[in-house]
């Protein structure tokens, strides 16, 4: 019975790698022959075990989910033209597939569609206006370019900071053309994967500049990312010639600049690009939460105030596929009545488990142990475990302390004493009465 | 020195000693009787529940103390009230009304009589109200005479002004207090009549009950000390005094220690200064006393005028260094409040919004205490007439009792007694003279009566070497009236307490009888009585479809309930005792929706819970309370609050299109009047009509952001909101307003066509692309 369990369950698990291993993917084209201009970032994918559907995505049988569940764990929207999705799709529909944990790649161009323009704007950019491409004068590329400086030479430099995202940052010279991101400053989630230099400005390169750019310098993002509090991860480009075959494999010669460079260095960016949004790497989990006296094993009911407590928390990562130990020095665990009392970074221990001994405050209440870990690149980390925490009982204040012996003395003695005086008062009467007696006699 | 002013009932003729002991054994049955049963509208008309708010935390705790020991009990550490704070239940309670019935249970299920502890909790106050009358008769006694004691127990059985504490249902410390307070008072006049330390002890024995009972010990602590200090002043001192007050005193400072609530209290706080300071007072008159039978006049005169004047200093600068020194705490605001009755609207809003402690009406005199109140100062003028010391107490009682009772609403309940004492004094008093000659058997039960307290004066002449004053006797006054006259006065009399009687069922039946957690109406056409049980319905909901773990946020009056009605963790609580905690509630409820949820959130709050009654018209709803909430957020908060923004430039506080904008934005009204613009009461008026304020509310049209409606009782009285975890605003998507190219959000509006792409070549079926070519 056993054994036929085992089997079982085996078969169900290779199953299910297997169905994890065939990355459902949904791409939608403006136009079919997109597929073949950028053949080599789908044949990148395809490589990395991912099974593209490609679709136009005015296409009237289009859909996301199929009773209730979702068909694709990740959509690319290689359309920026699209006014409107067909079929079942809206933005509706893919705000909501976000919402639910989806992953979505999303390029934009310098004539975006308002289906896309929408989609950014829901996740916290702005495309901007139509028409209007990144200008950089001083950092086009020289042999791509056809005389506007629309196709910029983007410095490595301005990659984000995060390896887990964009890869290393030495890669060549990369090659742009597309319009510029606007994003919104207070949204905390936005993550710049790529800005201009600080020449640059978008505008729309015909016409004479009437009015101040919406997006100078630095400020214009190139490609922007956003992880969503759920996990789920967007990448918007504002370039769908960033990943074209074109690109990848144009000479690049940036203006002023002697030095020719073979290839651009945008395969290397849509490899980890594509990697962090279609989650294969930086995504890490709380395998499991324990927490207990120091020197006990189970979590008490309730722990009393100053007691030394031990807590342990087991973290995972997704690497090719698989759950191994996270590895990490900076997990910080915060024990918290509103706000933290105590604060001390983990220790790891081997096998992906930090552990964190401290002593509970002096104070009862309601905490939690709550370790948040929100680095760049990564999901989050948030795992928060309540505990009450009691004052002393009756019983375990200390029965005796030296400073009040002087006390138990002066009471034991003055117990003593009356006991001694009841004696001496019940029994001492013979002289009264004799002074009676005299009294009388008198 | 142990001279017994009891013995005096040895006058009593042998032949009237059975009649006289079997009317007052039956009277004082009819008083538990009619005291127990008048205080049952409640469960007949109703059922057997718990009632209002803070009986609802007596009876959680009791049920958890029966459930669990004493031990567990002391120990208990609720983690389900003032999240994330917690409460040290054990340590912040008076345990006297829990014991007490717990105690009951035991004793009940010790015989196999199987009784669920909320029945004993609901009958509780009723059984003790006939212990009261007991000790009441036993007090008034002790004063007066047993007519007067008998008219008293009838009294303080049916006076309204004790039966609104002691309803059936209402487990409140205060329905077992008030027989507390009567019994000690009772012991301590029988211990300062006879001078003996076992009614001394009985006293500090009683005191500790007390103490465990009820927070008002306080004010036999003050007025125990009050009393002997107007003896001392009087030149009343008598070694009778000396022993019962330092037993006592010394007793009861070491019993009342003993409630861990109490703690160090007593020695460290300036509320119970009082009591030491006459103690010590006490001991330096004693010693003055012995000094004076061994010194000459002259060398007393010296060492009376020093030692006097270093004695005052010294303790003078003592209590004022310990004070600075902070080894006793200073007034608290409670007490500060009961002498200046603007105190508490100033600096503790949290104090002056309970509506119990709002100053007296007049109006509420008489109603709760109808024809006593008006009687009682002929009580009060017999006894300062006949005064001596024991009377002097009473004397005390009334006049302090009568202040504290014009500070507060709630202090009425301290007051009742001492007038059921003094009343009966007088209705005995007058009965005694008019009903002398024409009934003899109880006349001379009346004539018995009154020369007892003249035997006592003898009595006590002698001991406190005072010289006898004159006073007229009752008996010499009324020879000449009529019988015809006596006869209408008697009846006159009756009619009053017939009257009296009357009153007070009436008044316990309309005004105190309301569990105040089920309403009920009754229709205008048809006289049939409708039932509202929104709050139970809604607690239930809260029990059953709430995780067991989640955190309802409400204002502080619905802490308890939710609490023992639903079970769930609750932020405060009617045992306000961390203001700064319901100020933080009151911020997030007077806060507009986005910066209240900020609050929510680090609270860690799950739901929202407002008492809405616009609907039927129910006048004690969360708006008519929110200035409250904004007066107590602004105490801690001034920055953020200001409660004249919530007003009208007039100086209104209106929830019609009039009203304030902070008012109209902020979450309590949102949560109030969610979705209510739809709803439309009745065929002619408008939408949206608020019955409760006879408005039509300002503010119709609008969306909630960071909460959801989860549940809204039938008659829209209690509203729950879910409050949604951050992660629910999964990715802040841009608003229209804080867009940087405007044209485009206007677009967005539009409805357009399924599936287009700009630009794509359109392939005209028939014909040959041309880029083909």
């Amino acid at each position: 019975m056993k054994i036929f369990v085992c089997i079982l369950l085996i078969i169900y698990s290779v199953s299910q790698s297997h169905a994890e291993l065939k990355k459902e993917t949904l791409v939608l084209l403006d136009n079919l022959a997109t597929r073949e201009t950028h053949s080599i970032f789908f044949k990148s994918l395809q490589d990395r075990d991912f099974k593209l559907t490609f679709k136009l995505a005015d296409d009237p049988n289009l859909q996301l989910a199929k009773y209730g569940e979702y068909l694709y764990q990740n959509v690319i929207i290689f359309s920026p033209l699209t006014e409107s999705f067909g079929g079942s799709i809206s933005v509706e529909e893919i705000t909501q597939y976000i919402d639910n944990g989806g992953n979505v790649l999303v390029t934009g161009s310098a004539t975006s569609g308002e289906a896309i323009r929408e989609l950014a704007t829901e996740v916290g950019f702005e495309l901007d206006e139509e028409n209007a491409s990144v200008i950089d004068h001083m950092n086009y590329d020289q042999i791509l370019d056809s005389g506007d400086h629309t196709t910029i030479v983007a410095s490595p430099k301005n990659l984000i900071d995060s390896e887990m995202i964009v890869g290393n940052k030495n890669v060549k010279p990369l090659l742009y053309r597309g319009t510029g991101i606007i994003a919104d400053r207070e949204n905390p989630l936005v993550l710049p994967l790529l800005t201009a230099d600080s020449t640059a400005y978008s505008y729309i390169p015909d016409s004479p500049i009437k009015e101040y750019p919406h997006a100078v310098g630095r400020n214009t993002i190139l490609i922007a990312a956003l992880q969503a509090r759920n996990n789920a991860r967007i990448v918007f480009s504002g370039s769908l010639f960033f990943f074209s075959d074109e690109a990848i494999m144009s000479q690049v010669k940036k203006i002023g600049e002697r030095e020719t460079h073979e290839k651009s260095g945008n395969l290397d960016v849509i490899d980890a690009i594509s990697k962090w949004c279609f989650k294969e790497v930086g995504q890490i989990r709380v395998k499991s939460v324990k927490h207990h006296k120091e020197g006990e094993k189970e979590a008490p009911a309730s722990y009393t105030i100053t007691e030394p407590v031990v807590y342990t928390i087991e973290v995972e990562q997704m690497i090719n596929g698989a759950w191994k130990a996270f590895v990490a020095n900076d997990v910080q665990l915060e024990f918290v009545r509103i706000d933290p009392f105590v604060r001390v970074t983990l220790k790891s221990i081997g096998g992906g488990k930090y552990q964190a001994k401290f002593k509970i405050p002096d104070v009862y209440g309601v905490y939690q142990f709550k370790v948040d870990y929100d680095r760049v690149g990564y999901t989050r980390l948030y795992s928060t475990t309540q505990v009450s925490v009691r004052p002393l009982q009756h019983t375990q204040y200390e029965r005796f302390i030296p400073s009040a012996y002087p006390y138990y003395a002066s009471a034991f003695s003055m117990m003593f004493g009356v006991f001694v005086f009841s004696f001496v008062f019940l029994y001492f009467k013979d002289k009264p009465d004799k002074v009676e007696v005299e009294k009388k006699t008198n | 020195m142990v001279e017994s002013p009891v013995k005096a009932k040895n006058v009593v003729p042998k032949k009237f000693v059975g009649i006289s002991s079997l009317i007052i054994f039956s009277v004082l049955l009819v008083c538990w009787i009619a005291g127990f049963a008048s205080r049952l509208f409640a469960v007949i008309r109703f059922e057997s529940i718990i009632h209002e708010f803070d009986p609802w935390f007596n009876y959680r705790a009791t049920a958890y103390m029966v459930q669990h020991g004493f031990y567990q009990f002391l120990n208990w550490f609720d983690e389900r009230a003032w999240y994330p704070l917690g409460r040290i239940v054990g340590g912040t309670v008076y345990p006297g009304l829990m014991i007490t019935s717990g105690g009951i249970h035991w004793f009940l299920h010790l015989l196999n009589i199987p009784v669920h502890i909320r029945d004993i909790c609901v009958f509780l106050a009723p059984i003790f109200s006939g212990l009261t009358a007991i000790s009441t008769y036993l007090l008034t006694k002790e004063l007066w005479s047993p007519g007067a004691g008998l008219f008293a127990a009838s009294f303080i059985a049916i006076v309204p002004g004790y039966i609104s504490r002691s309803v059936a249902g209402s487990y409140d410390n205060e329905g077992i207090a008030i027989f507390a307070l009567q019994f000690t008072y009772y012991l301590w006049v029988k211990s300062v009549k006879t001078g003996s330390i076992f009614w001394a002890a009985s006293a500090a024995l009683s005191y500790f009950y007390m103490v465990s009972a009820w927070g008002g010990y306080v004010f036999i602590i003050n007025l125990i000390p009050l009393h002997v200090f107007v003896l001392l002043i009087m030149n009343r001192y008598s070694h009778r005094l000396f022993t019962s007050y330092t037993t006592f005193y010394i007793l009861g400072l070491i019993f009342s220690m003993q409630i861990p609530f109490v703690g160090f209290q007593p020695i460290r706080t300036s509320e119970h200064m009082a009591a030491s300071g006459v103690f010590v007072l006490l001991i330096a008159v004693a010693l003055l006393k012995h000094l004076q039978t061994i010194l000459t006049k002259q060398e007393f005169k010296k060492l009376f005028i020093l030692g006097a004047l270093a004695a005052a200093g010294l303790v003078f600068l003592t209590v004022v260094g310990l004070t600075m020194a902070g080894f006793i705490a200073p007034w608290s605001g409670r007490f500060y409040s009961l002498w200046d009755t603007g105190y508490a609207k100033i600096h503790i809003p949290i104090i002056a919004s309970v509506s119990e402690h709002q100053p007296t009406t007049w109006f509420s005199f008489f109603f709760d205490l109808h024809i006593l109140v008006c009687t009682f100062p002929v009580g009060l003028w017999y006894t300062i007439k006949k005064i001596n010391d024991e009377r002097v107490f009473v004397v005390l009682y009334a006049i302090s009792a009568v202040y504290f009772a014009g500070v507060m609403v709630r202090l009425m309940l301290t007051l009742t007694p001492v007038v059921c004492i003094l009343a009966g004094v007088a209705f005995s008093c007058l009965l005694e003279v008019f009903l002398k000659e024409d009934q003899p058997a109880t006349a001379q039960k009346e004539e018995v009566e009154t020369e007892e307290p003249e035997k006592e004066k003898k009595l006590y002449d002698k001991a406190g070497k005072i010289k006898p004053r004159k006073h007229e006797s009752a008996k010499t006054e009324n020879k000449g009236l009529g019988s015809n006259i006596k006869s209408m006065v008697v009846i006159a009399i009756l009619m009053l307490l017939m009257m009296f009687a009357v009153h007070c069922t009436w008044v316990t039946s309309n005004a105190y009888s309301s569990p105040s957690i089920v309403l009920a109406f009754y229709n205008q056409g048809d006289g049939t009585r409708n039932i509202l049980d929104d709050f139970r319905e809604a607690y239930y909901w809260l029990s059953q479809n709430t995780a067991d773990d989640a955190r309802v946020m409400s204002w502080w009056d619905y802490g308890y309930q939710i609490a023992g009605m639903a079970n769930r963790t609750t932020l405060v609580d009617n045992n306000t005792w961390n203001n700064s905690h319901i100020a933080l509630v009151g911020k997030a409820m007077s806060s507009t929706e986005d910066k209240a949820y900020d609050i929510m959130t680090s609270l860690d709050v799950d739901y929202v819970l407002v008492i809405f009654g616009g609907v039927i018209g129910y006048s004690g709803d969360d708006i008519n309370k929110f200035l409250w909430m904004v007066r107590i957020a602004e105490g801690e908060h001034p920055k953020d609050i200001r409660e004249s923004d919530y007003f009208t430039e007039r100086g209104e506080f209106r929830v019609d299109s009039e009203g304030a904008p902070a008012l109209l934005n902020c979450l309590m009204y949102k949560l109030s009047y969610y979705r209510f613009g739809e709803l439309k009461l009745d065929y002619r008026g408008p939408a949206g009509f608020d019955r409760t304020r006879n408005a039509v509310i300002g503010n119709k049209d609008f969306d909630l952001t960071y909460l959801e409606e989860a549940y809204t009782s039938e008659h829209w009285l209690v509203r729950i909101y879910r409050v949604k975890k951050p992660d629910e605003f999964n990715r802040p998507s841009l608003k229209p307003t804080k867009r940087a190219l405007s044209d485009y959000a206007t677009k967005k509006v539009s409805k357009r066509r399924k599936g287009v792409i700009k630009n794509r070549p359109v392939v005209v079926k028939g014909k040959r692309s041309t880029k083909a070519n």
